[in-house]
């Protein structure tokens, strides 16, 4: 091969090689940015963080280590040979660069009452939900949190049975198209792993404050009484609202 | 607004959450260029076609690659005389059927394990069927690649070229040997795939290696990652719901639907189930097995390098076979299990 050619390749790999290192890294500093700033909660279910901090400090030490190896210009040697690329690597680099740096630009905001539509919140039917694990019976109704009354209805639906108990639950406001006026969806997002898979769980209640007072997105701790009523044809619990008071967005919006 | 939040939070999420599976099956991957002996593991893969496809199948355990790894590893097993049906069983079954990828997936489903365990089984099925299929085909050497089968030993054709007369057969041949004349190409074939040894590399400098391996496959793996991610994000805001809905909950629309995209995203197979979980809430159980068992088997990015290993027409049969396998399973899931 004639040397002219090959040299503005081989400082072209050289480029990639070290934007990749300096992207990895990033890549690591942005994942202990996210632990240490609380964001991680927002992003997968806190079994993992161990996981992604891990990985965090893994991809700072190994982006440190190459640092250190390319500085010292070892020779490559032929690990390089088993490895096939489809996308070339300069752009390879050039997009976990650029990821990384929007990362640190943008954080992670929560999902809200679109993404809650989005997710289905409104169609029941669907086939695929991701079904309940676990519920409790042996609580008083006041202390059962939104996602446990989704739990218990889901078991035993009657709405009869609950009629009367009292609720004192939190969650954000989602409007639904299929519920008249006077009526709000108090909603959660369940995550199981990431926020991916996180899908929303709401109760419809029944308040009688004007609308301005509790706007969409809002966080609100409703209290009130159960009741049975029967909206888009289909008989179902709804909370009748005595209290609607707002609340801080809790720094972890998901439930488990 | 909202929407480019939600996806912007869910791109994050998925890589958040995918990035210590990848670096895991990296490290692993890694480790086995360097450290493994594969010579003594094929020694002991049974002669049996069936048998040899399902341990080629279960190889995986031991060679824990994703899709990215297995074909140059495949590659090397067949280069060293591992018989047919072993190596496609690893080719299709290895990626998923590994340590790594199953934890990412039961991480991903742990509220359905059923998809965990499904996946698993589908897979072997698939891997075994078609490896036992190619098994038939006593001869590969027209199926692969010349530049391949050039290395290939010679001992699967061994028997058929016996029953003719050495003068009647054409070739090279080395006399002069008692008995028989013996075929240059096989003399030359066996020298040039007489067991390589390992490289006897210095520890100290199986590190370094060890990790300029790494960074070479994050950077492919890590880019692939974030634009597969953008894409789910993508899709996940941007299509109107009510047609993600219509595709996704007929039976049939939304196994097709998730094996073009597991074909097309060529996302990587330790990290393919965070992706597939975007879809869980909206797409049937069959739609996302069929997306998790085909797109590890084969899509876009491996279509280059199986063709490193076969040739056109061996590719075509291979990727029918896989797809109908793969639909006829996931069917039946959707319509006679969920």
């Amino acid at each position: 091969m004639n040397p002219t050619s090959s040299l503005p390749r081989l400082r072209w790999s050289k480029l990639s090689e070290w934007m990749h290192t300096f992207a990895l890294g990033l890549w690591g500093a942005l994942f202990l940015y996210y632990w240490r700033s609380g964001k991680l909660g927002l992003l997968i279910h806190p079994n993992y963080f161990g996981l992604s901090i891990g990985a965090g400090f893994v991809l700072l030490a190994i982006s440190s280590f190459n640092i250190i190896r390319m500085a010292k210009q070892q020779r490559q040697t032929d690990a390089r040979e088993q490895h096939q690329t489809l996308l070339p690597p300069l752009f390879m680099s050039g997009i976990l660069l650029f990821a990384a740096i929007v990362g640190f630009l943008i954080a992670p905001k929560p999902f809200v009452s679109d993404t809650a539509i989005q997710r289905g919140l409104q169609d029941s039917a669907i086939v695929t939900r991701v079904r309940p694990q676990s519920f409790r019976v042996n609580r008083s109704s006041e202390s059962r949190s939104l996602i446990d009354w989704i739990r218990t209805l889901d078991v035993y639906p009657e709405p009869d049975a609950y009629a009367g108990q009292k609720v004192s639950v939190d969650g954000f406001v989602v409007y639904t198209k299929n519920l008249p006026q006077g009526y709000l969806t108090l909603t959660r997002f369940v995550i199981t792993c990431c926020a991916a898979d996180v899908y929303p769980v709401g109760l419809p209640v029944r308040f009688t404050q004007p609308k301005s007072e509790v706007p969409a997105d809002g966080w609100f701790k409703v209290q009130g009484k159960m009741m049975t009523e029967t909206l888009n044809g289909k008989r179902q619990a709804v909370i009748q609202a005595n209290v609607i008071e707002p609340i801080p967005e809790p720094k972890n919006p998901y439930a488990y | 607004m909202s929407q480019f939040n939600s996806g912007f939070t869910l791109f994050l999420s998925l890589i958040v959450e995918a990035i210590p599976f990848l670096l895991l099956g990296v490290l692993v991957s890694s480790v086995l260029l360097l450290f493994v002996d594969e010579q003594r593991l094929i020694a002991l893969m049974p002669k049996n076609p069936f048998l040899g496809a399902l341990a080629g199948s279960l190889l995986g355990f031991l060679f824990p690659v994703c899709e990215c790894g297995n074909v140059p590893v495949a590659r090397r097993l067949l280069m060293q005389g591992v018989s047919v049906p072993v190596a496609i069983g690893f080719l299709l079954a290895a990626p998923t059927i590994n340590p790594v990828v199953v934890w990412a997936t039961w991480t991903a489903f742990r509220d359905q394990p059923e998809i965990v365990v499904l996946r698993v089984v589908f897979s072997l099925i698939i891997s075994t069927t078609v490896a036992c299929i190619f098994s038939i085909q006593q001869d590969m050497r027209p199926f692969l690649q010349p530049a391949l089968s050039r290395w290939m030993p010679d001992v699967m054709v061994q028997p058929s070229l016996s029953d003719t007369p050495a003068l009647l057969q054409t070739g090279t041949f080395l006399l002069g040997q008692p008995g028989q004349p013996i075929a240059f190409d096989a003399v030359a074939a066996a020298a040039v795939n007489r067991p390589r040894p390992k490289p006897n590399i210095p520890w100290k400098d199986r590190l370094p290696l060890l990790l300029e391996n790494m960074v070479q496959e994050l950077r492919e793996l890590g880019g692939i990652l974030v634009l597969g991610s953008l894409l789910a994000a993508i899709i996940q805001v941007a299509v109107p719901r009510e047609w993600v809905l219509s595709i996704g909950q007929g039976p049939v629309t939304s196994v097709v639907a998730m094996l073009i995209l597991g074909g097309v995203i060529s996302i990587c197979s330790t990290v393919d189930s965070f992706f597939a979980l975007s879809f869980a809430t909206t797409f049937t159980s069959g739609a996302i097995l069929a997306f998790l068992v085909f797109g590890p088997m084969f899509d876009l990015k491996s279509l280059g390098l199986l063709l490193t290993i076969f040739r056109p027409r061996a590719m075509i049969y291979l990727v029918v076979l896989i797809v109908q396998l793969t639909l006829i399973l996931t069917l039946f899931m959707n319509l006679h299990i969920s």
